[in-house]
């Protein structure tokens, strides 16, 4: 019998909304197990009713002993170790990290002894914050904050570690050195490790992997394993010819099989696949042609030595960034390194410090100075900023009366963009019951009702699911070809940079790097994917 | 029981406090409402204008007008206009009284027979004109009895009454009002730390320890509820200080009863704070609801504003539905009475108090729980 078995597990919220539907699986000492899928998929919902924090249906079988609620679950708690989703959530931020460790070890019941200092002492070496230890916990960076919070859930030597997206967010070597205290413990304690992540890199490292999608469990096994199903489906980019086939960016996924060559499966493709398989039909996303041409200058921004300051914090230093006419320029960086920053100095919501920001051919040097241009720039914010009470044609409109739009040209704009961004029957909905891909093209609508010729878009990818994140970059693209404007986006998914015409690298506020994808593979001749390029300069950094 | 758990968020409550700076909320609210209102709420009524037509002109209605001039209560002017010029000058708020004096008045007062002295008084504000209203009799009537402990043969009943408060013979506000502001304070200040500490760890995610970890619910609470215990302690102390020291109030009961008393008190406040945390999720929606849920009743139902007693059917009954009223009857009585656990009502309102303490507390353990709300 494995160690630990969850049998056809079920979690419900209000209004009967299904959290996770029976979901199955098992695991046997020092395990790593990754749940895999994009947010709202389940994933949080299934590690709840492990951890016993939620009410449930179903069995959870721990060490031979079952539980059916939270109240059952309390006689393991002592077992596990739990993290929940979110940066330093289970951090007090006014408290040091040597407090975190000594509250943890007491609300665990540890007593402090010379082997709990010895194991403190080891924990903190791993998480590299042995130097930190007298520092509050709201002063550390993503990362720091990350390795603390897993050092706390680690302090009392949980047989079962819950670990809901440790990942998300922490720049690239965070992330490494958290997967190598990971790997130890489940080594030496013989940990089961269940880990949530929205990084395909990192199914690699685990022992098997859950596929979540439409709130249940799609398929299972080790990457390998997982990869290897989808194999012959997946092939170098072919126009379609049958309905069962889907040409990306770079790759064709079909059904049937095709003349052209196969290609390296990933593990993306299993989520493409099975939308195939599903008979999912993804919207087809158009943008028609600008009936103007527009008169772009060849530089459309350009930032010398910008600089913003917070307190004895410098969250940009002297950055030098040109965004030309008609590219698409990825701003790339952990959590932290000044990317949402910079975006904000670029629109006027923070006041620039130091430094020469030219936008449009126009010097930037006085509120009024952006006033003239604000017609032309569009903006889509980290948490997209729609008014939650009314309807996505109601915000529309709203978004449309800012820029004086005449009504009946809103009203034939509003129509044209649900056919082309694929939104049509979501007019009437509210923002809230949108799926998050929908709400985010649709906030994309909102940012360029007024035609704008260059658009700032702030992290518009974080949580939303494979496909979604694949259409967004379509819709991104075919804006560029057909009108032609300037797009400045920034992400933390490495990966993503394959999609852009040149990518910014920020680290701690400094620009890193700077160029485009091919020489970026060129200097890096060893590296497989973006990924490892970025590592590389974060560990030359250090 | 666990006392390491207990020990460390106990601790760890203070550090946060401490370092976050709250502790000086803490006690700015109580500070706030016992100094603010102190000061700022007046029931007796000074500097009224007064205007009197004295339409004898005699030696007698002369010395009745004089009384009036001297009082601190009146600023009194005096002339000679016809009445309906008089009204005109209330309508404009220029004057917020007129007294008529007839022109037999001196006559008929020899004579003993009945005079009639007209008053209008400008009523927008009921409660004032009532006041002035009083003071202009208890004037008249002081006025007569001096005249006739001058003319022994002087008899009339009018004379019998003998406007005297008790308790609080000086008649000073601050011995009305700060008693239950004190009640007020206490109500509030622990109920809203209460519902922060605990719906802060719910806003942040940090409740996500106690929910994942085998600590007890009882440890928990316990930990929770002894640093606003403690802190709120302090301010029985402070507020008792202020009373006596600042507002002058005299304190004629027992300490003990008093420090007893508020610290049952501010249990059953802290209970209340429990209990908004349960239901609230961010910081905001529980302080404003713990505000409405206290402030309004709290003040309400002080005894400040109206007694008890002399409320409407429904109003009595929903004061006797908030602890406010039990606590301020014996924070009344310790300063201004003194009658203590001698009074069978005192040790009633006690046993109440434990009672409503005993009551939400244990409503509140029964309806926490170590899991997420859905």
């Amino acid at each position: 019998m494995a160690y630990l078995e969850v049998n056809k597990v079920t979690v419900l919220y209000k209004g009967n909304k299904i959290g996770i539907k029976e979901a199955s699986f098992e695991a046997n000492e020092g395990d790593i197990i990754g749940f895999i899928g994009a947010d709202g998929t389940g994933k949080s919902s299934l590690m709840h009713a492990i951890a016993g924090v939620v009410k449930f249906e179903g069995e959870i079988i721990f060490d031979k002993y079952a539980y059916h609620s939270p109240k059952e679950a309390e006689k393991i708690k002592k077992h596990m170790g739990f993290m929940p989703q979110g940066l330093g959530l289970i951090l007090y931020n006014t408290l040091t990290v040597e407090e975190h460790l000594n509250f943890f070890a007491s609300i665990r019941n540890l007593i402090m002894d010379k082997n709990f200092k010895a194991y403190k002492q080891k924990l903190l070496h791993m998480a590299g914050l042995s130097r930190f230890t007298e520092r509050e916990a709201g002063h550390l960076s993503g990362g720091m904050k990350q390795k603390l919070s897993l050092i706390c859930a680690l302090i009392h030597k949980p047989k079962l570690l819950l670990l809901d997206e440790p990942t998300t967010g922490v720049d690239p070597l965070s992330r490494l050195e958290l997967w190598e205290i990971l790997d130890s413990i489940r080594k030496e304690e013989g940990t089961i490790v269940i880990v949530s992540t929205a990084y395909m890199q990192e199914a690699s490292k685990m022992d098997k992997l859950l596929l979540f999608e439409d709130n249940g469990i799609i398929a299972r096994g080790s990457s390998k394993e997982l990869i290897n199903t989808v194999r012959g489906n997946t092939y170098e980019k072919t126009p379609c010819e049958s309905e069962d086939c889907l040409e990306l960016y770079d790759t064709t996924y079909s059904l049937k099989p095709l003349k052209s060559k196969h290609k390296e499966p990933t593990l993306e493709g299993l989520f493409f696949v099975s939308a195939l398989k599903n008979r999912k039909k993804l919207p087809e996303i158009s943008v028609s042609q600008r009936k103007e041409p527009l008169d772009i200058p060849p530089i459309v921004m350009e930032a010398k030595q910008l600089t913003k300051k917070f307190g004895s914090f410098v969250a940009n230093d002297r950055i030098d960034i040109k965004l030309k006419r008609n590219e698409i320029l990825g701003l790339f960086g952990a959590n932290g390194a000044g990317k949402t920053t910079f975006i904000k100095m670029l629109l006027g919501l923070y006041p620039i410090d130091s430094g020469e920001l030219t936008l449009l051919s126009q010097p930037i040097r006085s509120g009024r100075d952006r006033q003239k241009l604000k017609s032309k720039i569009g903006y889509v914010s980290q948490h997209f900023a729609l008014y939650k009470n009314m309807s996505v044609r109601e915000n529309l409109i709203y978004f449309a009366n800012i820029h004086q739009i005449p009504t009946h040209e809103t009203l034939k704009r509003i129509e044209r963009y649900a056919e082309e961004l694929g939104f049509s029957d979501y007019l009437d909905a509210m923002p809230k019951d949108l799926p998050l891909g929908i709400n985010q093209r649709f906030s994309i609508a909102a940012a360029i009702i007024h035609e704008p010729v260059v658009l700032f878009l702030d992290e518009p990818t974080s949580g939303v699911d494979v496909i979604a994140r694949y259409q967004l970059w379509q819709l991104l693209r075919l804006l560029k070809e057909k009108w032609g404007i300037s797009i400045l986006i920034t992400t933390h998914y490495m990966s993503e940079a394959e999609y852009c015409d040149r990518v910014v690298l920020l680290k701690d506020g400094k620009k890193v790097a700077d160029d485009t994808v091919e020489n970026f593979y060129k200097k890096h001749p060893n590296a497989n994917n973006f990924e490892e390029i970025f590592l590389e300069y974060y560990k030359e950094a250090n | 029981m666990n006392i390491g758990v207990i020990k460390a968020y106990t601790l760890k409550e203070f550090k946060e406090l401490m370092r976050t700076r709250m502790i000086f909320t803490v006690y700015a609210l109580p500070l706030t409402i016992l100094v603010l209102f102190g000061y700022g709420i007046r029931m007796e009524v000074t500097h009224s204008r007064i205007l009197i037509i004295d339409n004898d002109q005699s030696k007698l209605s002369g010395e009745l007008v004089e009384k009036f001039k001297h009082s601190k209560y009146f600023n009194t002017t005096e002339a000679n206009i016809s009445e309906s010029k008089a009204l005109k000058l209330i309508k404009q708020a220029k004057k917020d009284a007129i007294i008529i004096i007839p022109t037999s008045f001196e006559k008929r007062l020899i004579k003993a027979q009945k005079i009639d002295i007209a008053i209008f008084i400008d009523g927008s504000f009921p409660n004032r004109a009532h006041t002035i209203e009083n003071y202009i009799e208890s004037v008249i009537i002081n006025y007569l009895q001096n005249y006739a402990q001058r003319y022994p043969t002087f008899s009339t009943n009018i004379i019998a009454i003998n406007p005297r408060s008790l308790f609080n013979q000086a008649m000073r506000d601050e011995d009305a009002i700060v008693p239950g502001l004190i009640g007020l304070a206490l109500f509030v200040s622990p109920a809203i730390l209460t519902a922060l500490l605990i719906v802060k760890e719910k806003e942040k995610g940090t409740i996500f320890n106690f929910y994942a970890s085998s600590i007890n619910k009882e440890d928990f609470l316990i930990a929770k509820l002894i640093p606003p215990f403690l802190l709120h302690s302090v301010s029985v102390l402070i507020l008792f200080l202020i009373a006596v020291y600042l507002f002058r109030v005299p304190f004629r009961g027992s300490f003990a009863l008093y420090w007893f008393s508020s610290e049952l008190y501010v249990l059953v406040s802290l209970s209340v704070g429990l209990l908004v945390s349960i239901v609230t999720r961010s910081q905001i929606v529980a302080l404003v609801l713990t505000v409405i849920i206290t402030i309004l009743p709290g003040f309400l139902y002080s005894g400040i504003i109206l007694p008890i007693s002399s409320m409407s059917r429904e109003s009595y009954i929903e004061a006797h539905m908030f602890p406010v009223m039990y606590y301020n009857h014996i924070a009344y009585d310790t300063f201004l009475i003194g009658q203590g656990l001698s009074s069978k009502k005192i040790v009633l309102y006690l046993i109440i108090l434990m009672g409503f303490a005993c009551v939400l507390l244990n409503l509140g353990w029964f309806l926490l729980k170590k899991e997420l709300k859905k």
